[in-house]
C-alpha cells in the first residue's frame, strides 16, 4: 500500500488538488493502521521533497499539516472513542515530526502539540493502560533527543511524572512498570541504554 | 507581560503577543528562575511540588482542561518576532513562514561569506553553483560596506516573498534557460535585486516592479481559454503585499510582447507544470 501512494502521487504529481486527496488518505490510513503511523512519515517526506521538486510548491505538506493540526485538536475525543486510533495519531504525528524537517532542523510548529500528546499519555489514566504506555516510550524512543534539544524544562516535566506514575501509581500494569523502567534509564543514560542494561531488558529470558 | 489566559487553543491569545514560534506568558501560574517551584501545566496531577512536600489536593484535573494554557515556555532559540502574526494560526501556515525565516538566514550566512571572500579573493575559488539572489557582492563599486547590510528579518521576508512571486513565473523560467549567468548583461537581461542591500521601501518596490516588467521579455506566447489567469489574478490581489500597476507603454526599458496597456496582473502567467 505504501508504494501505491507513491506510484498515485507519481501519476497525478501535477493535479494539486490531488495533494488534499492524498493526505486525506495518508492520514486516514495513518489513523486505522499501527504499522502505517510509524512509517507513514517516511513516505510523506519523500512525497514533500518530489513536490517541491517537480513544482517548487508544498501544497501536499500544507494540507497535510494542516489536516494533521484538525485531528490533533480533536484528540480527546478521539481518545475516549478508540485507544487504537489514538495512539495511531500520536505515532504518526511524532513521525511526521521525525521526517518532516525544514531545512534540516525539525519543525517547531509541532514541538508543542508532541509534547501535548506525550503528557496526555503520561497521565495517571493513560498510564495504566499498556497499549498507551507502549505507545509513549516507542515515541521517546525515537524522538526524544531531538524533543529534548527544541525544548528541555519541558522534557524534564514530562520526566519527572513518569517517574511519579512510576512510584506511585497503584494501578500500572507490570509490564507498565517495565517499559517506564526502561525509559527512564534510557533517557538517564542520555537516549542510549548501557550494555547491561540492554541485556537486562532484551535478551531472552533463560530459566 | 499580559494577563490574559489562553484556556484552549481555540481561543486565540491577544494580538500583540502572538508570535510565532516562542513566547512566555503566564496565567495564575508564575515561573520562577528555577522554573520549577510554580505551578506547571501538570503539576496538579502530581502528588508533590517540586519541594518535595505532598500537595494538598491530589486530583487529576478532566484532560480537556488540562490544554494550552501554561503550555508555552521559552523556546531553546532566541525569540524573534515577523511583527503582527495572524489570529488563526495553522500549523501550515507556521511551518511555511518557519522555513521562509531559515531560508533568509541561510542566504545571509551565504551573503556574508561571499563578501568576505570578495574582500580576500582567492586564485582557484570556485564559483558556486547555486542560485541565490545576491550575487554581486565581487562587484566593489555595488557591494555594500560589511555594516551596511540589510538585516531586518521582517524586511528580508518581505522582499524574499517579493522576489519568490518573480520567481514562480514561466516567464523566470524560460529566462533562465534562455540565459545563462555569464551571458548576462547589465541593463539588458534583468536582474533580480538584491534584498541584502540597503534601500528605502519605495526604491525596493521599484527595482521589483522593473525587475518583473523586463522579465515580461520572456512570456511564453499567449494562449486561447486561459481561465487560469483568471483565477490567478484573484489570487495576485490578495496575496501580493504591494500594488502592481505597471503600464508597459509608458516604461521605455521594458519589452512588452502582449497587447499594451494590459496589466501585469492579466498577463502574467504563474508556472503550472503540466498545466495544459
Amino acid at each position: 500500500s505504501n508504494l501505491l501512494l507513491i506510484f498515485l502521487y507519481q501519476v497525478q504529481a501535477h493535479d494539486l488538488v490531488i495533494c488534499e486527496k492524498l493526505s486525506n488518505v495518508i492520514v486516514d490510513q495513518s489513523l486505522k493502521d499501527q504499522i502505517f503511523s510509524r512509517e507513514a512519515g517516511r513516505i510523506c517526506y519523500t512525497i514533500v521533497q518530489a513536490e517541491a521538486k517537480q513544482t517548487n510548491g508544498n501544497v501536499f505538506r500544507r494540507n497535510l499539516l494542516n489536516r494533521l493540526q484538525q485531528e490533533f485538536k480533536a484528540r480527546e475525543e478521539t481518545r475516549k472513542r478508540s485507544t487504537q486510533e489514538w495512539v495511531c495519531l500520536v505515532s504518526f504525528i511524532c513521525n511526521i515530526f521525525d521526517y518532516l524537517k525544514v531545512n534540516n532542523m525539525p519543525m517547531m510548529a509541532l514541538v508543542h502539540p508532541v509534547y501535548d500528546c506525550l503528557f496526555r499519555l503520561a497521565q495517571s489514566d493513560a498510564l495504566k493502560n499498556e497499549e498507551e504506555v507502549d505507545c509513549l516510550v516507542l515515541q521517546l524512543h525515537r524522538i526524544g533527543d531531538q524533543l529534548e534539544k527544541m525544548n528541555l524544562q519541558l522534557m524534564d516535566e514530562l520526566f519527572n511524572l513518569l517517574r511519579d506514575g512510576f512510584l506511585l501509581q497503584e494501578d500500572l500494569s507490570s509490564m507498565g512498570h517495565l517499559l517506564l523502567l526502561e525509559i527512564l534509564e534510557f533517557r538517564a543514560g542520555g537516549w542510549t541504554l548501557s550494555e547491561t542494561a540492554q541485556k537486562y531488558y532484551y535478551s531472552e529470558v533463560t530459566d | 507581560m499580559w494577563a490574559g489566559l489562553w484556556a484552549s487553543q481555540f481561543t486565540t491569545p491577544p494580538l500583540q503577543c502572538h508570535v510565532t514560534s516562542t513566547l512566555t506568558y503566564e496565567n495564575d501560574c508564575k515561573p520562577d528562575e528555577n522554573g520549577k517551584k510554580g505551578a506547571s501545566r501538570w503539576s496538579h496531577c502530581r502528588k508533590r511540588g517540586a519541594d518535595g512536600n505532598l500537595r494538598k489536593s491530589y486530583e487529576v484535573e478532566e484532560p480537556g482542561k488540562c490544554s494550552h494554557s501554561s503550555r508555552r515556555p521559552e523556546s531553546f532559540t532566541t525569540p524573534e518576532s515577523e511583527g503582527p502574526v495572524s489570529r488563526v494560526k495553522n500549523w501550515g501556515d507556521e511551518v511555511e513562514a518557519e522555513e521562509m525565516r531559515s531560508n533568509v538566514r541561510r542566504d545571509m550566512h551565504r551573503y556574508r561569506r561571499r563578501i568576505l571572500e570578495a574582500d580576500f579573493p582567492q586564485r582557484d575559488r570556485k564559483i558556486s553553483s547555486g542560485s541565490s539572489d545576491s550575487r554581486d557582492s565581487r562587484d566593489s563599486k555595488e557591494s555594500p560596506a560589511k555594516g551596511d547590510l540589510e538585516t531586518d528579518e521582517t524586511t528580508l521576508i518581505r522582499r524574499q516573498k517579493q522576489i519568490n512571486y518573480g520567481k514562480n513565473t514561466l516567464a523566470y523560467d524560460r529566462y533562465i534557460k534562455d540565459v545563462p549567468k555569464d551571458m548576462r548583461q547589465p541593463g539588458v537581461h534583468p536582474k533580480t535585486p538584491n534584498k541584502f542591500k540597503k534601500y528605502s521601501r519605495r526604491s525596493w518596490d521599484q527595482q521589483i516592479k522593473l525587475w518583473r516588467v523586463k522579465l515580461h521579455a520572456w512570456d511564453p506566447p499567449a494562449e486561447e481559454g486561459s481561465d487560469l489567469q483568471q483565477i490567478e489574478e484573484i489570487d495576485l490581489g490578495e496575496i501580493m503585499d504591494f500594488e502592481l500597476d505597471v503600464e508597459c507603454s509608458a516604461d521605455t526599458e521594458s519589452q512588452c510582447p502582449t497587447s499594451s496597456g494590459a496589466s501585469l496582473l492579466e498577463t502574467e502567467k504563474f508556472k503550472l507544470k503540466d498545466a495544459t
